[in-house]
């Protein structure tokens, strides 16, 4: 119940006005899900360092979980190179290198109220309720400049209208690794088991989680992304369309039933990917697109380096 | 020629522009249209619309004799529902082109995307490149002509129609099957191409339905039938229902369809009694005069709402499973009792308009008799998701009642067994459904009342959906409701019994704060007053009744209803039969039934202490059953079913 976004640049810069043409391509299809928006964006990619967002709400219980996320990254040797409040969020750049699926366990583990919203050198997630104009005004996403990124707008049916019920979902565990969906995975709860299994934790209920999970899992192993998207086709019952980003590419996987719109336009500078054509047509006013449907049970792959 | 630039203003304006323009026999060229949706829905003019870009979802849709010219693109659903006229793509179409026209032309020059011409029932759909997978699915007839690939499974269960292919074909769908071809029908699509300026020389394979899927294998044989209360079951364990139901099944070899309600024995509203004692509700002299009953419903977005003189209404029941002279009854005795009467599925027809003061217009998956004309004189549009006696299920009306005149209102092939789609062709999801809905508004100038007619299943999540898609109030079906045919078993065992629906309804708008911001219409075994008050109670903002009505009208109750030879009249459409049934009379008869529920809910609210239906709260009412207290939340008064039944008193 919702519709979704995704963009890249070809040339490899980071300096692309990103930010803002996800705020006009979700304004474009808000009908699709008024209820909360997210944005995932790559900037440039930190070497060494990580960046991590977590959700802490607002009033006094933010404080002890920022006070609480503080002494966890301590705990585990990483060392904060700058660190802010911005809206109900706590972001924090930190150096690391150690393993980062035990890390991103014990952060999400470190204040009971909080929640680790993405970690990765070049991700960065933005969700929170309400309309793409509304989560801009509080996290200034219209400043964003980098090469790639995900949005996706939510009409809530199952689960509450909440900030970690929004997507974008972070692949728990594995940097960079971002997901947006438009549908539903039917066999959820089989596919959640089988990853629990191997000692995977989730955090939601929400079948998007498991989606990037699932691909993140896949390419821990050696895949490819293609690989992945080939293998999510087979693997994953229900309908779907979705966008994954990782920090050099991103992709799109349908299911065999075409349940779900999506619809794409690409030229030499970039590849745009959205719901409905509306969103496209919003970086391009007044100009008929020569746009493409993915055909049913399909998948692709951009690079930001070709 | 005049020109709307949708850069300068929004969609809606433009199309009552559109249409004041259209009314003046003035062409339109829309600038800047940059994928928009609903573009030009609801036009009726002759006149040509060009749009300059590409248009989004539902372009052209619900519209007749218009001519439609889009330079590149268009989204999913474009020329819903036309009736005639025509449109041209120059680029490619999104999923479901052509969904459901009844004889329009549409040429798509590029490819077209999947499920195209669903539920199509005349006229034709050209794609000039490849089609996606399953075009023609559940097509009832018209032409698809595909001058490139077929995709995977085309023709997936189409009942009627042809579709041509010039390229190669990918995969059959179920019941399709390869059909001769050639002569008078190549030279009519060669001079089709022509006149569309497409050059095409190469020859075609022509996909016709097979004939496997159209008729159960085996006849429903009519048995002696039991009477309603041997049916229901509540004698010993192989009691006279279950040696019937198994002689059927060992005559049939399959499930057994049949009509009428619920049997089973099922927490309802008889389980839920008043906490104080009324039976001294005799003695109040006038009620009527002295209680408020007057209740509109669905104006919360600006639309005309229904003005009933008591929170009643008429459910949902199709022309189709009931006949021409039932509808008309009903209908009457709707306008006598000041009430909304409802088309069901299948059209509406002269008949019932006439003789229905209020009038709601049900839309279902197949659009079987949907269309734009009838949309604009009817009072309130419905989406029919499912109903509470087969939920997930859509109608089934066995061939001995497709006769010749209602498979042409409804666009079919005559005698087949029609099983209708259980799902909307555009309607997927939450989101699809808000454009839909968008759609419907858009058509009909923003003036009707739009309801979302729920089965009770996952009730919980569904109304959230509904009111975040913006309707004006939701029509809510328990199990017990009935219909003129269904799966037996499914009737029994599918659906949640109708005070969960409602108790379900409430707990999901109370999780997104909108308790008494979204109108609920109760239905589902209602019987009298006495359940239309216990349901006010509960927390409904008004009731409907079907098989009461019915039965008020001369229903003997044999469940017959699905065999189509009803003995009085009312659910056949054989015409000796029906003209048994005489509508002047039955209306009266069903008039003065509404009337009785009219006392009763005047009387009960009075005795209440209220003088105002709107006043009934759940503080009224008691549990008598550990089940009905458990579903209803209310206290557990087990000694109360003691008391003189109520029913007796009023």
């Amino acid at each position: 119940m919702c519709g979704i976004a995704g963009i890249m640049f070809k040339n490899g810069r980071t300096d692309h006005e990103t930010g803002v043409a996800l705020i006009d391509m979700l304004d474009g299809c808000q009908h699709r899900g008024p209820d909360s928006t997210g944005f995932a964006l790559y900037g440039e990619e930190h070497e060494s360092e990580l960046k991590l967002r977590f959700l802490v709400g607002d009033g006094a219980g933010a404080d002890e979980s920022v006070a609480l996320i503080k002494s966890a990254l301590d705990s585990h040797d990483a060392d904060i190179v700058e660190d802010h409040r911005v809206g109900n969020t706590y972001q924090a750049l930190v150096t690391f290198d150690g393993d980062l699926r035990s890390f991103a366990y014990a952060m999400e583990h470190a204040a009971p109220e909080a929640k680790v919203i993405s970690i990765g050198r070049s991700l960065d997630i933005i969700k929170d309720v309400g309309s793409a104009h509304e989560v801009d005004d509080r996290f200034h996403v219209h400043k964003f400049k980098g090469s790639h990124g995900l949005g996706h707008v939510r009409l809530a049916t199952e689960s509450d209208v909440r900030p970690e019920s929004a997507h974008p979902f972070w692949a728990t565990g594995f940097s960079d690794v971002a997901i947006v969906h438009n549908g539903q995975i039917t066999n959820y709860w089989k596919m959640r088991r089988r990853l629990e299994q191997r000692d995977f934790e989730f955090h939601t209920d929400n079948d998007s989680e498991l989606v990037a999970v699932y691909l993140a899992d896949k390419m821990a192993h050696g895949g490819a992304l293609r690989e992945a998207l080939k293998s999510s086709i087979e693997d994953l019952d229900g309908t779907f369309s979705f966008l994954v980003s990782t920090h050099d590419e991103i992709g799109y996987a349908k299911d065999r039933l075409a349940a779900k719109p999506m619809v794409m336009y690409e030229d030499d500078d970039l590849i745009v990917i959205a719901s409905e054509e509306v969103s496209l047509n919003r970086l391009f006013p007044g100009r008929a697109l020569n746009t493409k449907e993915p055909p049913p049970g399909s998948y692709d792959t951009w690079s930001k380096s070709t | 020629m005049v020109q709307i630039d949708l850069a300068a203003i929004p969609v809606r304006q433009a199309n009552e522009q559109i249409r004041e323009y259209g009314a003046q026999g003035e062409d339109i060229d829309i600038v800047n249209p940059d994928a928009r949706h609903h573009i030009g829905v609801g036009l009726t003019a002759a006149v040509t619309v060009r749009v300059h870009g590409s248009a989004g979802y539902f372009c052209a849709g619900l519209t007749d004799a218009a001519n439609f010219e889009i330079e590149s693109n268009a989204g999913w659903g474009l020329g819903d529902n036309m009736y005639s006229g025509s449109v041209v793509v120059g680029g490619n179409a999104s999923a479901i082109a052509g969904v459901a026209i009844r004889g329009a032309e549409i040429v798509i020059r590029g490819n077209m995307g999947s499920r195209a011409g669903q539920v199509m029932k005349a006229g034709t759909l050209l794609c000039g490149g490849n089609a996606n997978f399953m075009a023609g699915y559940m097509m009832y007839g018209g032409r698809i002509i595909i001058l490139g690939d077929s995709g995977e499974r085309v023709g997936e269960d189409m009942a009627g129609g042809e579709i041509y292919v010039g390229g190669k074909i990918q995969s059959l769908g179920s019941d399709a099957k390869l059909g001769d071809c050639g002569g008078a029908e190549i030279d009519d699509i060669r001079a089709f191409l022509e006149r569309y300026k497409i050059s095409y020389s190469g020859g075609f394979q022509k996909i016709v339905n097979e004939g496997k899927k159209l008729h159960y294998k085996t006849a429903e044989t009519q048995m002696r039938s039991l009477p309603f209360v041997a049916f229901s079951g509540k004698s010993d364990y192989w009691n006279p229902k279950i040696q019937e139901d198994i002689h059927i099944k060992s005559q049939i070899g399959r499930y057994r369809v049949r009509g009428y309600g619920g049997a089973r024995e099922l927490p309802h509203l008889s389980d839920i009694a008043f906490a104080q004692d009324l039976t001294r509700l005799n003695q109040i002299s006038d009620p009527v005069s002295k209680v408020e009953m007057h209740t509109l419903i669905g104006a919360k977005h600006g639309a005309t709402p229904l003005d009933l003189s008591m929170p009643v209404m008429i459910a949902p029941m199709s022309y189709g499973a009931l006949s021409r002279s039932t509808k008309q009854a009903v209908g009457m005795a709707s306008t006598l009792a000041g009430i909304a009467e409802n088309t069901g599925e299948g059209g509406m027809s002269d008949a019932q308009r006439g003789a229905a003061k209020q009038l709601i217009f049900q839309c279902l998956g197949g659009r079987l008799g949907w269309n734009i004309h009838d949309m604009k004189r009817a009072n309130g549009l419905e989406i029919y998701i499912s109903q509470g006696a087969k939920p997930g299920f859509g109608g089934l009306l066995l061939a001995k009642k497709v006769t010749k005149e209602l498979a042409e209102i409804r666009g079919i092939p005559q005698g087949i067994d029609l099983r209708s789609p259980s799902r909307h062709p555009d309607i997927l999801g939450g989101d699809d459904l808000l454009i839909k809905v968008e759609e419907f508004r858009e058509a009909t100038g923003y003036k009707l009342p739009i309801s979302v007619k729920l089965g009770a299943g996952r009730i919980r999540d569904d109304i959230k959906i509904a009111y975040k898609d913006g309707f004006d109030f939701v029509e809510l079906d328990g199990m017990q409701g009935s219909t003129g045919a269904g799966g037996a078993e499914v009737m029994e065992y599918v659906g949640i019994p109708t005070i969960s629906a409602i108790m379900d309804a409430l707990d999901g708008l109370a999780d997104i704060d909108a308790v008494g911001d979204m109108q609920i219409i109760l239905m589902g075994g209602l019987r009298d007053g006495v359940d239309a008050v216990k349901s006010l109670c509960l927390g409904a903002d008004a009731v409907a009744f079907g098989n009461a009505t019915i039965v008020a009208g001369g229903c003997i109750s044999c469940m017959q209803c699905h065999v189509g030879q009803c003995v009085t009249g009312i659910a056949t459409q054989d015409p000796e039969h029906e003209a048994r049934y005489r509508p002047e009379i039955e209306a009266h008869n069903i008039h003065r039934f509404l009337e009785s529920v009219r006392w009763q809910i005047a009387a009960l609210t009075h005795a209440l202490g209220y003088d105002n239906v709107k006043s009934l709260n759940r503080g009224d009412l008691v549990a008598l059953t550990p089940e009905a207290a458990a579903i209803s939340r209310l206290p557990y008064r087990p000694e109360l079913r003691q008391r003189a039944a109520l029913v007796a008193a009023v």
